[in-house]
């Protein structure tokens, strides 16, 4: 479904993104793992369109949407969720989601219907399937980080994508937390035949949920393999695992 | 004959928008360096000029207008300016750093209004001009026309106000922490090095810059209260085309706008003034962020 | 959507100050009738500021500039050329619009400061424009004397047209706050990023914006040539553009009526303190002051936040009935 071939990005002096490849196959639930610096973000912002390459291809369903701008890309089906917690504070929780469906719907232009009556049943089934259905009137600023999270994970099904990138699902949630999301991520992906690829730094999430990992370092992408084949590669435990 | 004499007016003509050009650079590279470091167009800095030259008038006129009296004025009015722009950050502005920017420019405007009001009631709504002293009067030939002294000496006073700025910012510690602040002020912050009198500084400096600029500019325009209101759109102009916050660009933009109008005096001279707005549109169209790089 | 509104609190409340300007004339001077009608115009004004500044986020700073033009335009069109009169007026709103769009092409390309002082230049170019080509527009003398049909001409009559007009565009501006375009440019206001990443053209949309709100301050430009029968080079200057910053400031930023409040307040401001003093902007420079440090969000604002909650907390009970 995506495929990354030798991307490469620099700023100014800096190569953040030095010859990342990667293969997203349809339903996978894809791992990107690295050590701090290691360009997993400036990736994930130059498959999503928030940053142009400079050298290599993005391939979506075969179409080459490598410099294709944001707003754009998401209407290919790829929706994202932020390392940090990307969310409209002063608007409701509500409101979050549906600025979200309407731009899926394309009625974000409508000018002289009321707001607050549509598309309510498809924003309403995300809250409730991602659980945040009883805060739905809450200032989205004022949620707990553990639901802000959800929230961003939520604006992001608003999109009905068909891959979901998220960048550091679970960061700084307590153990619980995580385990939670990820039950939901995983509920998620096999409801609704999503695929999703996504980068995290909690290694236990990321052997338990992934069905391929991606390994990255200093913007190279050592190696792609299922998580048994990387747990026994020599090469990545010693340069991120730390050792056998 | 006839070329010698066109060649003369335009070199004249020339020599005298490079002139302007140095008067507009003293006060754009003052605005500059306020939107450097503070990320605020400083709206009052029309203002500060205009009671830089007020300032000036009464020094200069105080001691029966005698020579030492015009140079008093001229080492004086900048430092007044500076005292009154002290006296506004540190009662008032200083305490909306952390706001956000669009509150910082509307303190800005709002002190413009008051420093206008102010100047009206302190001089007067009259015209006042002063006289340069005896040496910086009148003209000499140069290539084959008259240039006025003054306009001579302004053409040495810009450069000289360029280098200062230049060795202020690049060479000194001063400059060095300024520069850091405009790019990450809580990075500055968080070494220990109190961000707040760096602004202070650096808001008093470009008014003190804006006051000298209508200390030296008043011997050759009649001193009245509309200077603020014009002067600042021209500095804002120049300040865009040469890049927010970028002293060099200021000296570029002010160049730019100096040369275009003695151009359009030349071909249209009722337009005259249209030609400097008719080059930033271009140059806007071309590179809206400026022709220099902005300093963040 | 009609009979709910109809049912609200706020609607009771417009109904009943409709009511009461709408009888002022009987009861009031001319100058009380003269002076309410500079209010809808510079409130029409205000507002058009706010739906870019505080519903969109956009760095307007010389949003005066297009309803300059629409005066100008309307007020040439008037007096120099044979057009009927509903052409001029017409057409005011629409090049100011026509304005606002090319400006605001160049202006979206960059962000906050930038475009700000982007549209201060381009905006300057306009009023230099206005001030010196003298033959065309009289410079800085301005027009006078604009000739106005009759069913328009008089103090009262203009008063009633302003009202009308006035209140047609807060009602259209209203529906368009609050419909997904509205919500969508706040959303835009608050997190551009983020909607880039949902898929919203964030560019197109904030140009879509800017035309809309430029649009209705060449609607507030024309209504001034109606009622002053002149126009002037300094309705095109910076000036005038972040008085009108005040104004919503003033009265409060993120609601919908908060700048004709401050509109209101700050012409009568103007015309009775500067009825006693020379040195009213000294004292708007002060108010400004005490607006900074101690009411940034207006005087609406102040109430804001809690009303919003209650306001969402109904309205979504609607929905899910």
């Amino acid at each position: 479904m995506l495929q990354v071939e030798n991307l490469q990005k620099s700023f100014a002096d800096f190569k953040a993104v030095d010859g990342a490849d990667l293969r997203v196959g349809q339903g996978d639930l894809v791992a990107v793992i690295g050590p701090n610096g290691a360009g997993k973000t400036t990736l994930f912002n130059l498959i999503t369109g928030h940053l142009q390459p400079d050298k290599g291809r993005i391939l979506f369903k075969g179409e080459d949407i490598s410099h294709l701008p944001a707003h754009q890309v998401c209407r290919k089906g790829i929706a994202r969720s932020f390392q940090i917690a990307n969310i409209f504070p002063r608007l409701t929780v509500f409101r979050n989601v549906q600025v979200s469906v309407l731009s899926q719907k394309k009625l974000s232009r409508t000018m002289f219907r009321p707001a607050h009556r549509m598309v309510v049943e498809e924003t309403r089934q995300i809250l409730e399937r991602v659980g945040l259905n009883d805060q739905q009137l809450a200032l989205a600023g004022s949620l707990s980080h553990g639901d802000k999270r959800i929230l961003e994970i939520a604006i992001a099904l608003g999109n009905e994508p068909e891959l979901l990138i998220l960048d550091e699902p679970t960061a700084g949630m307590s153990p619980d937390e995580t385990a939670a999301t990820m039950a939901l991520v995983q509920r998620l992906a096999r409801e609704q035949g999503l695929t999703i690829l996504f980068c995290e730094h909690d290694m236990d999430v990321v052997f338990n949920v992934a069905t391929s990992i991606m390994v990255m370092q200093q913007g190279r992408t050592i190696l792609q393999a299922t998580p048994e084949e990387v747990r026994q590669n020599i090469t990545v435990q010693e340069a991120y695992l730390g050792g056998a | 004959m006839e070329t010698s004499h066109t060649l003369a007016a335009l070199t004249s003509q020339l020599l005298v928008g490079l002139s302007r050009a140095m008067i507009l650079f003293i006060v754009s590279s003052g605005l500059s360096f306020i939107l450097g470091v503070l990320r605020v167009p400083n709206v009052a800095h029309g203002s500060l000029y205009m009671i830089g030259a007020f300032a000036a008038h009464t020094i200069a006129t105080a001691f029966d207008g005698s020579v030492a009296a015009f140079w008093l004025a001229m080492f004086c009015a900048p430092l007044i300016v500076a005292v009154i722009s002290l006296v506004a950050e540190r009662l008032l502005f200083c305490h909306l750093y952390e706001r956000e920017h669009l509150m910082l420019l509307l303190f800005t405007f709002a002190l413009m209004l008051i420093l206008g009001d102010l100047t009206k009631m302190t001089w007067g709504a009259d015209y006042r001009s002063i006289v340069a002293p005896p040496f910086l009067q009148g003209s000499i030939p140069v290539l084959g026309t008259a240039f006025p002294r003054y306009n001579l000496f302004l053409l040495l006073v810009g450069p000289l106000v360029a280098v200062g700025l230049w060795l202020l910012s690049s060479k000194t510690k001063f400059g060095k922490i300024a520069r850091a602040a405009a790019v990450d002020r809580e990075m500055v912050g968080a070494i220990g090095i109190n961000v707040s009198w760096v602004f202070a500084f650096a808001f008093v400096l470009g008014c003190l810059l804006a006051g000298l600029g209508g200390a030296l500019v008043s011997p050759t325009i009649s001193i009245t209260l509309g200077m603020d209101h014009s002067i600042i759109i021209e500095a804002f102009l120049i300040v865009t085309i040469g890049g927010l916050g970028n002293i060099w660009g200021a000296m570029v933009g002010s160049l730019i706008f100096g040369i275009t109008q003695s151009v359009g005096v030349m071909v249209l001279p009722q337009f005259a003034i249209v030609f400097p707005y008719l080059a930033v549109v271009i140059i806007l169209t071309l590179k809206p962020t400026g022709l220099l790089k902005s300093v963040w | 959507m009609i009979k709910n509104i109809l049912r609200t609190p706020s609607f009771l409340w417009t109904a009943a100050v409709l009511l009461v300007l709408l009888l002022v004339p009987f009861f009031a001077g001319r100058f009380y009738v003269y002076i309410l009608a500079v209010v809808f115009v510079t409130g029409l004004l205000a507002m058009s500021l706010n739906l870019l500044v505080g519903h969109g986020g956009a760095y307007q700073f010389h949003h005066c500039v297009f309803y300059g033009v629409g005066a100008y335009t309307a007020g040439l069109i008037l007096a120099k050329t044979s057009l009927p009169a509903w052409v001029g007026l017409c057409a005011g709103p629409l090049a100011a619009a026509l304005t606002g769009l090319v400006i605001g092409a160049f202006c979206v390309r960059l962000n906050k400061l930038y475009f700000g002082m982007l549209q201060i230049s381009l905006g300057s170019l306009i009023w230099i424009v206005a001030l010196r080509w003298y033959d065309l527009t009289n410079g800085d003398d301005g027009i006078h004397g604009i000739p106005m049909p009759e069913l328009l001409s008089g103090s009262v009559n203009a008063y009633y047209f302003l009202l009308i007009v006035v209140s047609a565009c807060l009602a259209l501006m209203y529906l368009i706050l609050k419909s997904p375009f509205g919500a969508t440019l706040r959303a835009v206001r608050d997190n551009p990023q983020r909607c880039e990443a949902v898929g919203i053209d964030v560019r197109r949309h904030q140009l879509l914006a800017i035309v809309i709100g430029t649009f209705f301050a060449g609607v507030a430009g024309v209504l001034f040539v109606v009622l002053e029968g002149s126009v002037f080079p300094d309705m095109l200057f910076w000036v005038l553009s972040l008085e009108i910053f005040i104004m919503c400031l003033l009265g409060g930023w993120f609601t919908f009526f908060g700048p004709m409040l401050g509109a209101a307040i700050m012409v009568a401001l103007r015309t009775f303190v500067g009825s006693y003093t020379d040195y009213w902007t000294l004292i708007l420079g002060v108010v400004l002051i005490l607006l900074i440090f101690f009411l940034p969000e207006g005087i609406m604002g102040v109430n804001f936040r809690s009303w919003q909650r209650r306001r969402e907390r109904r309205r979504s009970a609607d929905a899910v009935r």
